[in-house]
């Protein structure tokens, strides 16, 4: 364990004490939460404190160091003789840590306040470059507000300035310049309180003290974007945008990141239809403020240069550029031939509204149920193997929620990598709340998984032996009298099957001490507990078995609803809610004839049972876990679509490929790994030559059968409101910013 | 996306480093002394400065990256953090030093005691400036804060030891004492930090001073 | 009112440092004394004593020692800062390096009174050989019983001193910074009250902790051997006992001389055997951290919290630096202002930024490019730091630096206009060109 953990209350987060005190901000009253800091009450009535190092999601320990915020302070004393009278105090104070206390007095626009953030502001600045015309952050850069506002009019330095080497590349996506930090102390503590990676730290001292890493090795993060938007200068800049914009030329578009499951809400900054960077956009439900790499550097790709323009068709072995019409008669001829013996794959990084179409097409227009969005391993009875037994798929808890569990288990998962953001949470219930983390990993992804850094148990085993040490640790729960009074199932059955699992067989069999197995059962007992069950344990064969047993461990342990499978595409939830699936339509209704899972179609095709094939942004040669049988398939169809951006290699061994637009070009919904439903806005066009994935379904199915046309993503968003039973009543209006959690009928709806 | 983008700033003398070889040097007597020092406090994290100091010594009287880089992984800490405590405090070298560091006092007392002259004759007779070590490898020379005995200035300090009272006219017999002494060198001078912090020690005692 | 060796008693008895020798002198009494009282009324001997910290605040030390939770629920820590670096100050130098044991009685007596079972000496790393004798000290007082298990049969009273030695920086010394470096981090300072609890309430490792000066705990030991009665019978009425005041500069006799608090501050020159190498011109009496005192003003001074304070200055640590008339003050105060900026520790703005940037108008008075405006900058820059800094040490940095301005303002003006000392030829500190060895020395 590197880190140290924080109590409450050094995570300067609001106390949800409910005890309020009164406080007077330049002379207006206002109740407050006791030991508030004073910057957050004085936001209440309106007053703007200026500050720099402070951030309300960053612990306390090294601000209060740029000295902007200070104010006077007066509070009541005493005199013995019982009055009270209002003392001031000598020096002023930081409002950043000052904790509010009742009969508090702050005066922020004191002729002394004025004359010290003068000061201040002087002093950042005598060895500032100030290269403002030339640097990334002008228009956009606190320091310049501040100074605009707060500033003096001239400075009286005439020495000469500190001199940095210019721009150092800390890594591929963060440049460095040092003359401009302030010192601020905001990077450095991100990567100690929420990235955890503490890659960055002060070297030297007083006024040589620089922001480094270690030995100047490269900055190595996941997160080190976030410190770029931290930063409150020009010191820290996007080597990506670097010189690309300027902020006032920029658009801005809200959209939520397509690069995993978790959906962060970000914003695409654009100018002349070109994607120019990508920023976080608060979601205190889901990313809070920030984002992992992959959803900071990952969307170059829509703005790339070889985004498909046109139809590409292939005649003989090359592919030529053909117009819609001419795609659309192919497309219908060829499913008209077909008849039944078609099949769709795909549809996880499409939207709701994609999916919704895509099914619909399918199911009524083609009337056949050869659909699935699913390319993982497991491809069975949807209803398992969570749904059956617990009623629900993916994810019991939302995100949000893993901050207020006292254990976390996260089973077979590189977090970091398929789960960003919640790994996130995750180290912030360790960090700010003290919940204790349990990590279990094959010896494989021992080193990539960050969990274990702050983990208070880790457990390292065999890969495939997830079932012995699942059963290792029930053990123990049950030999040790760990688990509640009155289960609410009858778990003898479970206690006779685990009985001869001691923690020292289930240690042979897995290569855990049994020690650990102890102490992990131990921790585990302690409840609110949840698990977070990764891609080793989804990819497994015995898939449905290890869910059984995590299943047995959250029921025995009280804890039904926080067993955690999430998915691991941007969509992979909404293609499933859509109906993208063999056995089930829109909203998991059941069908009596299913059809053929992707594998089945798979094995269908390779044989050349199937006519025809379509596949939707699905890189199958690329990531499938049987790429040569996604090739062979493809090599023997007759007749292979795919939507797709770019020429991927999936999409060179198609007949037909068709450019399609990316999240920047489209409207729609997403929806998250926890269920909730969340909008993307068009940004901008590429080309008129390029339509959205709905729009090909609908012009498909207007020529192949009567069926009602869509104008936009808002009727499809219509139509999915009024048949989908879970997306009942979803309006874009009642999605809002921050979106909404569907839940299953019965469940009541809660706004997210 | 992975690839590093094409930037104005890629290349260069000025790109990141790779990153430092690991080394183990470290002796089992030196790691008895990190763990019994760290059973004193109830955080490991406390023992970095001792920690830096055993490292010191272990790695011939200054600071490697790879010796930053032991004491991290002996500790559980990060390399940034213990990077940063080793360039916060002046006693730490993070450059070799010569076989003797000469640190002068030449604060308040000392300035006005005539420091500065003490450290003129040095610089000429060692022909050397300030912060640079003589073509043997025998002197160090630096100026330093006020090593608190300004009762006694001009005050130099040599490895683990005080002398005092220097002036330009007795300062270079000491040079010449010096010079074919193995002690008060810098390894000594980190030897006797650690071994003071051990309980039991001065019976033994450790470094050229023997209380 | 002059010399008074309470803690000196048995300064120059011979082996003294030798814990035989030490209790034959009286040694371990006052802990032996301090056991058989309730830990409470060990707390009250320290409040009647009149002590006050002698680490630089002077603050009254009972309320600390009484702060601190009464009962053995968490663990307390009690902490010495023998981190002396204040420039001028020496006297903890001294206490180790001949009375170390009167040192680790009186963090024994401190641990016992506050329900602590560790105790950490922070001693700066130049202090090796002092250090030795501490690690000798401790290493005897565990042989004899006085450190351990049960001390003395006192049934749960365990106590363990450790020494934890520094790495060379000044700020260290600064309380909370002191906690930081001896956690293992940067020596950067920690929030303080009213944004943090009290170090008593919340020290080292989130743990109550008492951290005191090396001088008032032997000034403690000396308190529970004689009673705290005995030990206010000196001094003044608000300034009780003695201090021992660290002599050094232009004087006959450097040395540390323990004198009852209020001797007139000429006296302690007279005892100390009077100015040399010409007239006095100015005293600094509590460390480089205080307010330079002009000759004139000197007789009205005495050495006591109050009476200083009166005539804007501080006893501070009781670094009494002599200054003659040869001594040129902006130049002193180049190499005061110097100082800060080296040891800085560059955590907020105004220390960080004003320090150097106060040196670098001074280094340029000083070699002759000194600009009529430079004054009032000077005076506004310590402006902008003193009261603003994160910690003590951006005061400590801008008060000697305002002090010498108002007292001897015509010396910068000077500078500013002739470019070169008004003091003349032979003047101290020396001009930097007179640093550059090739213009001074003639090759042997
Ligand atoms: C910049 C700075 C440096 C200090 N240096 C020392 C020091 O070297 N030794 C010391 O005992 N106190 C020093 N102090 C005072 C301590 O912060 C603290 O007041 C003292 O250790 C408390 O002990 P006392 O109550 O016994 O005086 C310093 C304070 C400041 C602001
Ligand atoms: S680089 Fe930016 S965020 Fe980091 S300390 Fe400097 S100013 Fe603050
Ligand atoms: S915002 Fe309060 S000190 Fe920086």
């Amino acid at each position: 364990m590197s880190a140290n953990r924080l109590t409450q209350t050094e995570a300067s987060l609001n106390p949800e004490s409910p005890d309020l005190v009164t406080v007077k901000i330049d002379g207006i009253e206002v109740k407050v939460p006791k030991n508030e800091n004073i910057i957050e009450s004085a936001k209440r009535v309106g007053i703007d404190i200026p500050f720099f190092c402070y951030h309300p999601r960053l612990s306390k320990g090294d601000a209060a160091n740029c000295r902007m915020c200070l104010v006077d302070v007066s509070m009541p004393r005493k005199n013995p003789d019982g009055s009270v009278v209002l003392a001031k105090m000598p020096k002023p104070q930081t409002a950043c840590t000052l904790p509010a206390a009742d009969g508090m007095v702050i005066e922020t626009e004191s002729e002394q306040v004025v004359k010290d953030r003068r000061g201040v502001l002087e002093f950042l600045l005598i060895n500032h470059p100030l290269d403002c015309p030339i640097c990334d952050r002008g228009g956009e850069c606190p320091l310049q507000n501040n100074t605009l506002f707060y500033g003096p009019p001239t400075s009286r330095y005439i020495e000469e300035k500190r001199h940095f080497p210019k721009a150092y590349p800390l890594s591929d996506y963060v440049v460095f310049d040092r003359e401009r930090c302030i010192h601020c102390a905001r990077c450095t503590r991100f990567t100690e309180d929420i990235s955890g990676d503490s890659q960055l730290g002060f070297l030297k001292r007083g006024a040589d003290m620089e922001v480094g890493t270690f030995a100047q090795t490269a900055y190595k993060s996941k997160f080190s974007g976030n410190v770029i938007e931290l930063c409150p200068v020009g010191a820290l800049l996007s080597r990506t945008y670097r010189f690309k914009a300027r902020p006032w030329d920029l658009h801005t578009q809200r959209s939520v990141c397509s690069k995993c499951s978790n959906g962060c809400n970000i914003k695409i900054d654009y100018r002349l239809n070109e994607l120019q960077r990508v920023n976080a956009r608060l979601n205190e439900e889901v990313n809070e403020e920030w984002t992992c790499d992959k959803g900071k550097f990952g969307h170059e790709y829509v703005s790339s240069a070889d985004r498909l323009q046109r139809p590409m068709l292939k005649r003989n072995g090359q592919f030529v550029p053909i117009d819609w019409t001419q795609a659309y008669d192919l497309i219908v001829e060829k499913l008209r031939a077909a008849g039944p013996n078609v099949g769709g794959i795909g549809g996880q990084r499409c939207t709701n509204e994609d999916n919704y179409l895509f099914q619909k097409l399918f199911r009524e227009v083609l009337k056949s149920n050869n659909i699935d969005s699913r390319l993982g391993r497991y491809q069975g009875p949807t209803d398992q193997p969570l749904y059956a037994r617990f009623g629900y798929h993916g994810m019991g808890n939302a995100i949000a929620d893993l901050e207020n569990m006292k254990t976390i288990f996260v089973l077979g998962s590189d977090l970091v990598d398929e789960q960003p953001i919640i790994f996130l949470r995750v180290r912030k219930a360790w960090r700010f709340k003290g919940a204790h983390v349990v990590n279990a990993v094959t010896y494989i992804e021992e080193d990539t998984t960050r969990v274990g850094d702050f983990a208070e148990v880790e457990m390292i085993y065999k890969p495939g032996t997830e079932i012995a040490l699942l059963n290792g640790l029930l053990n123990v729960l049950f030999a040790e009298k760990l688990l509640p009074e009155n289960p609410t199932a009858d778990l003898s059955a479970l206690q006779k099957g685990v009985a001869d699992w001691t923690p020292d067989r289930a240690g042979q069999e897995t290569g855990v001490s049994a020690d650990a197995i102890r102490q992990a059962a131990r921790l585990l007992a302690n409840g609110p507990m949840a698990i977070l069950a990764g891609a080793t344990v989804t990819e497994h064969p015995q898939y449905t078995d290890i869910a059984a047993a995590l299943g047995n461990l959250i029921v025995a342990t009280g804890n039904v609803g926080n067993l955690n499978i999430p998915g691991l595409e941007c969509n992979t939830q909404g293609a499933m809610d859509m109906g993208v699936l063999p056995d089930c339509g829109p909203g998991y209704r059941p069908l009596d004839a299913p059809g053929m899972s992707t594998q089945q179609m798979l094995q269908a095709a390779a044989n050349g049972q199937l006519q025809a094939l379509w596949i939707v942004g699905a890189k199958l040669v690329e990531k499938y876990f049987d790429p040569d049988l996604a090739r062979r398939a493809l090599e023997n169809c007759p007749f292979v679509v795919v939507n797709e951006l770019t020429l991927t290699e999936t999409a060179r061994l198609a007949d037909l490929v068709l450019p399609v637009a990316s999240v920047a070009e489209k409207d729609g919904t997403y929806t998250n790994c926890e269920r909730r439903i969340q909008r993307i806005y068009k940004a901008f066009d590429i080309s008129p030559e390029i339509k959205p994935d709905w729009l090909v379904f609908a012009e498909v199915a207007a020529q192949m059968a009567r069926s009602t046309p869509y104008f936009s993503a808002r009727d499809i968003l219509r139509d999915i409101a009024a048949n989908v039973p879970i997306y009942a009543g979803i309006t874009p209006r009642n999605l809002g910013e921050s979106g909404i959690r569907w839940h299953y009928p019965g469940t009541e709806a809660k706004q997210g | 996306m992975t690839t590093s983008p094409a930037s104005p700033v890629a290349g260069g003398p000025n790109e990141p480093q790779p990153a430092p070889e690991k080394e183990q040097r470290f002796s089992a007597q030196a790691i008895a002394e990190l763990e019994e020092i760290a059973s004193h406090y109830p955080e490991r994290k406390a023992a970095c400065l001792p920690g830096l100091w055993i490292a010191q010594r272990e790695y011939g009287g200054s600071l490697t990256p790879a010796a930053i880089q032991e004491v991290a992984d002996r500790l559980g800490l990060s390399y940034a953090e213990v990077e940063g405590v080793a360039t916060f405090y002046t006693m730490y070298n993070l450059r070799p030093r010569g076989k003797h560091h000469l640190e002068v006092c030449t604060c308040l007392t000392c300035a006005v005691k005539g420091a500065y002259d003490v450290v003129h004759k040095l610089e000429h007779e060692l022909g050397v400036e300030v912060g640079g070590t003589t073509a043997d490898g025998a002197f160090t020379l630096s100026e330093v804060e006020c090593l608190d005995f300004c009762g006694a200035a001009t005050v130099m300090q040599v490895g683990d030891k005080y002398f005092t009272n220097l002036t330009p006219d007795n300062v270079m017999e000491l040079i010449e004492t010096l010079r074919n002494s193995d002690d008060y060198t810098p390894a000594k001078l980190a030897d006797a930090i650690v071994k003071i912090h051990i309980p039991g020690t001065s019976r033994t005692g450790g470094g050229s001073y023997k209380p | 009112m002059a010399i008074l060796n309470l803690l000196f008693e048995h300064r120059d008895v011979p082996n003294i440092e030798e814990i035989d020798v030490y209790e034959q002198h009286g040694g371990y009494a006052g802990l032996r004394r301090a056991i058989l009282l309730e830990r409470q009324a060990v707390v009250d001997e320290i409040k009647t004593s009149g002590l006050r910290g002698r680490g630089g605040a002077g603050f009254p030390t009972w309320i600390k020692w009484n702060g601190l939770p009464k009962n053995y629920d968490k663990p307390h820590y009690v902490i010495c800062n023998a981190d002396e670096g204040e420039p001028g100050t020496y006297k903890d130098r001294e206490l180790m390096l001949k009375l170390a044991h009167l040192l680790v009685e009186g963090m024994i007596i401190a641990g016992y009174a506050t329900y602590s079972k560790k105790g950490y000496i922070y001693i700066r790393g130049e202090y090796v050989e002092p250090a030795w004798q501490v690690r000798k000290a401790i290493d005897q007082a565990y042989e004899k019983g006085y450190l351990g298990k049960n001390i003395l049969g006192v049934e749960g009273f365990d106590y363990d001193l450790y020494i934890h030695l520094g790495a060379g920086s000044y700020e260290c010394g600064e309380e909370s910074a002191l906690m930081s470096s001896l956690m293992g981090e940067r020596g950067n300072p920690r929030l303080k009250a009213p944004h943090a609890p009290l170090p008593v309430v919340e020290g080292v490792w989130k743990a109550p902790t008492l951290i005191n000066n090396v001088e008032t705990y032997c000034a403690a030991t000396w308190i529970l051997a004689h009673s705290g009665a005995e030990y206010a019978k000196y001094g003044t009425e608000k300034s009780k006992g003695s201090k021992i005041m660290s002599v050094s500069g232009h004087i006959a006799r450097p040395a540390n001389y323990e004198i009852e608090l209020g001797t007139p501050l000429m006296e302690l020159i007279e005892i100390a055997g009077g100015v040399t190498g010409g007239q006095l011109k100015a005293v600094i009496p509590g460390g480089s951290s205080v307010q330079i005192v002009p000759a004139e003003q000197c007789p009205n001074v005495n050495l006591d919290y109050e009476s200083c304070q009166a005539n804007g200055t501080l006893l501070g640590s009781g670094g009494f630096m002599v200054l003659n008339d040869k001594t040129d003050i902006v130049l002193l105060m180049k190499r005061t202002a110097e100082f800060y900026m080296h040891e800085s520790c560059g955590k907020c703005t105004p220390c960080r930024e004003g320090t150097r940037w106060m040196y670098k108008i001074l280094d340029r008075i000083t070699s002759g490019g000194g600009q009529p405006g430079d004054i009032d900058l000077l005076l506004d820059i310590c402006g902008q730091i003193d009261g603003r800094s994160y910690c003590g040490l951006g005061d400590a940095a801008a008060w000697p630096i305002v002090a010498a301005i108002k007292r001897f303002r015509p010396e910068f003006e000077y500078w500013i206009e002739h470019k070169r000392s008004p003091v003349g030829p032979g003047h101290v500190p020396p001009t930097p060109e007179v640093l550059n060895p090739l213009l001074t020395l003639t090759p042997a």
